[in-house]
């Protein structure tokens, strides 16, 4: 005990201070975000952004086959199968359903920024809105047209996560100011490895969850007019998350990256298309 | 020369002596002039149930509502600034008796067991005590309405959310300007169905609306007007007249569209304007989607009336027929002892008018008493016809002065029916009408 008291004489203040760094130095790194968390810089982040986005986008006229598949509570299943038609440099975009027969030969065209739907069993066009449902499903027009994510939101890090066999970056996508946008807030699971988009979480206003997409499976196509690679998910899975049971499935096939006549954007081609 | 006096007296006592073919005809008019007075009972008490729960539940009678489009295609119910708005309405409309503002909207509700597509209503519920008398509250309390994130039901609602007093709702639409939002709402009070409009309507208070649609304090969705009782009648003419002094004052209108806000969403997107445009509108164009079955009760009452007025006029010709034939002879006697052709034609006139107006009276009664006794039982008519009605019960509605129409129409009516015959009866010559037999 002497022998002790007589160490317990008092320490000098910088080496008090050292001690009690490295005492806490564990602790903090426990409580502090994970390292790779903090790595990433906010212009490294919109990099990011922006390699999601050139990696989808063709740079040209885009067509695909599209199917899909509306699972709601109490109702029966809705399927669809339907043509996308959509040209980079002006933001044009058709959507034409070919099945069910009912639904043959409605259709939706962006033109002039105003999305327009046509019913030829009226015969008539009604405005809608950007984010109208498509066909009644959970999907939005904005699901088969080109990515802007980096033109539209501000990413914050949320460090890298497991998304099952998948590293993935998370990010927190805010809506720029300025920009109407249906969410404004946007989680994002990006693969670490293939800049493609493996997971995405919308939110309303208030902060709730609306939707969770899935993208479990994505291709590549050669574009001449980007001349290069053109990435798109084959299959995207939409869960609705305020009324649980409703799901939509997304199936893109056969897409091309031809140039598409010039008419092909126009109310008189959709209409044609019911004659 | 008879005076009128004897003629009446007359009249009175032929119909006395020949008090059977009387009792069949007068019994025929007055059952056609109960049904006149109960069918316009009927329509006037629908009218009158349909006005008086429209203009309390989701319109006054004359409404400043209108669309805000951020863009071509995106529209909103909204009034901008309606404070100024309000004021002008106000030094404008001297009928007026008070306004309401209400928020407009369409959102999805969602429960834990089901969803739909429902209009809102925004309302201060302090300040309409009137709506509170109008709805009836099958569970809860309706004062609790005032309190943000609350929300109220009707029960034909409650199939489809499966929701209880204090269950959480979540309303999801999106705002003025596209963006996704959601509120959380508590049921506080659930509303015995009111026809129609219970389908399709909820009610929040204005703040918790506000907030759904991000929309400022001082944004509604439409300022009510509601009129003094006897200037109700005009509310077509002060909404032009309003109209007319809106546009004076710079703001820009809407073109007059007789149909209900939620209808023009189509049309209003159609358009290329984009900012604010007001639209002016009576309870009857708000209610434009239900007004036609007041219009087909009209025509069925017309027509069914038609037919039976038809049954009567023949049924009286015929009569008057038999009775010219078996007072041939005494129209001969009175001819030869100086009656003039006018007198006779005037005698059964008058006795037929006599016939008719009595008959139309007491059917009339008649119809007004059977009105007044359906209305204290109460009666409840079928879930089909409340969504029509807005009622769930018959309320038949007759006025003294459709029941004066009533009458002095039967009694016309018979007279001109009786006309024909009388002037056959009236040129009949004495020496011929004295010698007939049969």
């Amino acid at each position: 005990m002497t022998h002790f008291r007589s160490r317990s004489k008092p320490l000098p203040l910088p080496v008090l201070l050292a001690i009690t760094v490295a005492m806490l130095a564990p602790l903090a790194g426990f409580l502090a975000p994970p390292a790779h968390a903090a790595g990433k810089t906010k212009a490294e982040l919109v990099e990011l952004l922006k390699a999601v986005d050139v990696r989808q986008n063709s740079q040209g006229d885009w067509h695909s086959h599209i199917y899909m598949e509306q699972k709601e509570k109490d109702k029966v299943d809705v399927v669809y199968e339907g043509e996308v038609y959509r040209r980079s440099q002006d933001q044009k975009f058709v959507i034409v359903f070919t099945k069910p027969k009912a639904s043959q030969g409605q259709g939706y065209l962006r033109i002039d920024q105003n999305l327009w739907f046509y019913d030829p069993a009226v015969g008539k066009w009604e405005r809608r809105t950007e984010r109208e449902r498509i066909g009644g499903t959970n999907s939005r027009r904005s699901d088969f047209d080109e990515s802007r994510l980096a033109e539209e939101y501000d990413p914050d890090d949320d460090g890298e996560q497991k998304l099952g066999a998948y590293t993935a970056q998370a990010l927190t996508l805010k809506g720029k100011p300025g920009i109407d946008l249906a969410f404004p807030v946007v989680k994002l699971w990006v693969d670490r490895d293939t800049k493609n988009v493996l997971k995405r979480q919308e939110f309303a206003l208030s902060g709730r969850l609306l939707r969770t997409s899935y993208y479990p499976r994505w291709k590549k196509a050669y574009s001449e007019s980007k001349k290069g690679d053109t990435w798109f998910p084959e299959e995207i899975r939409f869960f609705d998350e305020v009324e649980k049971a409703n799901s939509t499935l997304i199936l893109i096939k056969e897409v091309d990256f031809k140039p598409l006549p010039q008419n092909l954007f126009t109310k008189a081609w959709l209409e044609s298309k019911s004659r | 020369m008879p005076t009128l006096g004897t003629n009446f007296r007359i009249a009175f006592r032929s119909l006395i002596q020949h008090r059977r073919r009387a009792l069949f005809l007068g019994g025929a008019i007055g059952s056609v002039t109960a049904l006149l007075v109960l069918l316009n009972g009927l329509s006037t008490g629908v009218h009158e149930t349909m006005e008086h729960t429209a203009t309390t539940l989701s319109s006054g009678h004359v409404n400043v509502g209108g669309f805000f489009k951020v863009s071509a295609g995106q529209s909103a119910p909204v009034v901008t600034d309606y404070a100024k708005v309000l004021e002008l309405v106000k030094r404008s409309v001297p009928e007026l008796a008070f306004t309401v503002q209400r928020g407009r909207g369409w959102a999805k509700l969602v429960s834990d067991s089901g969803s739909m597509q429902a209009g809102i209503g925004g309302i201060d519920i302090k300040d309409e005590p009137a709506f509170k008398k109008v709805l009836h509250i099958v569970s809860g309390n309706i004062d609790d309405l005032a309190q943000p994130g609350t929300i109220l039901l009707f029960e034909d609602q409650l199939k489809k959310l499966d929701v209880k007093i204090g269950d959480a709702i979540t309303v999801s639409a999106q705002t003025t300007r596209g963006v996704a939002n959601t509120i959380d709402c508590r049921v506080v009070a659930i509303a015995r169905d009111v026809g129609l409009m219970s389908k399709w309507n909820v009610y929040v208070p204005m703040v918790t609306l506000r907030a759904l649609y991000q929309l400022s304090p001082g944004t509604t969705g439409a300022i009510h007007l509601h009129l003094r009782p006897s200037e109700q009648a005009k509310a077509p003419q002060i909404a032009g007249r309003l109209r007319a002094t809106l546009e004076q004052a710079g703001y820009r209108m809407m073109d007059p569209d007789p149909r209900a806000f939620w209808m023009k969403f189509e049309t209003v997107n159609r358009e290329q304007w984009t900012g604010q445009k007001l639209d002016v509108t009576t309870w009857e164009d708000e209610l434009s989607f239900l007004t036609w079955t007041l219009q087909l009760l009209q025509v069925l009452k017309t027509l069914l009336l038609l037919i039976l007025v038809a049954i009567v006029i023949t049924g009286i010709m015929n009569t008057m027929w038999i009775a010219i034939r078996e007072r041939t002879r005494e129209i001969g006697t009175l001819r030869a002892i100086g009656m003039q052709r006018k007198g006779v034609l005037w005698m059964f006139l008058l006795e037929s008018l006599l016939l008719g107006a009595g008959s139309a009276v007491g059917g009339a009664i008649a119809g007004a008493s059977i009105a007044a006794g359906l209305n204290r039982l109460q009666i409840a008519v079928p879930l089909s016809m409340q969504f029509f009605l807005m009622s769930d019960h018959l309320n038949l509605s007759v006025h003294l002065g459709e029941v004066v129409m009533a009458v002095v129409l039967l009694t016309i009516l018979t007279g001109l029916a009786a006309l024909y015959p009388s002037l056959r009866a009236a040129r009949l010559r004495p020496v011929e009408a004295m010698s007939h037999f049969g």
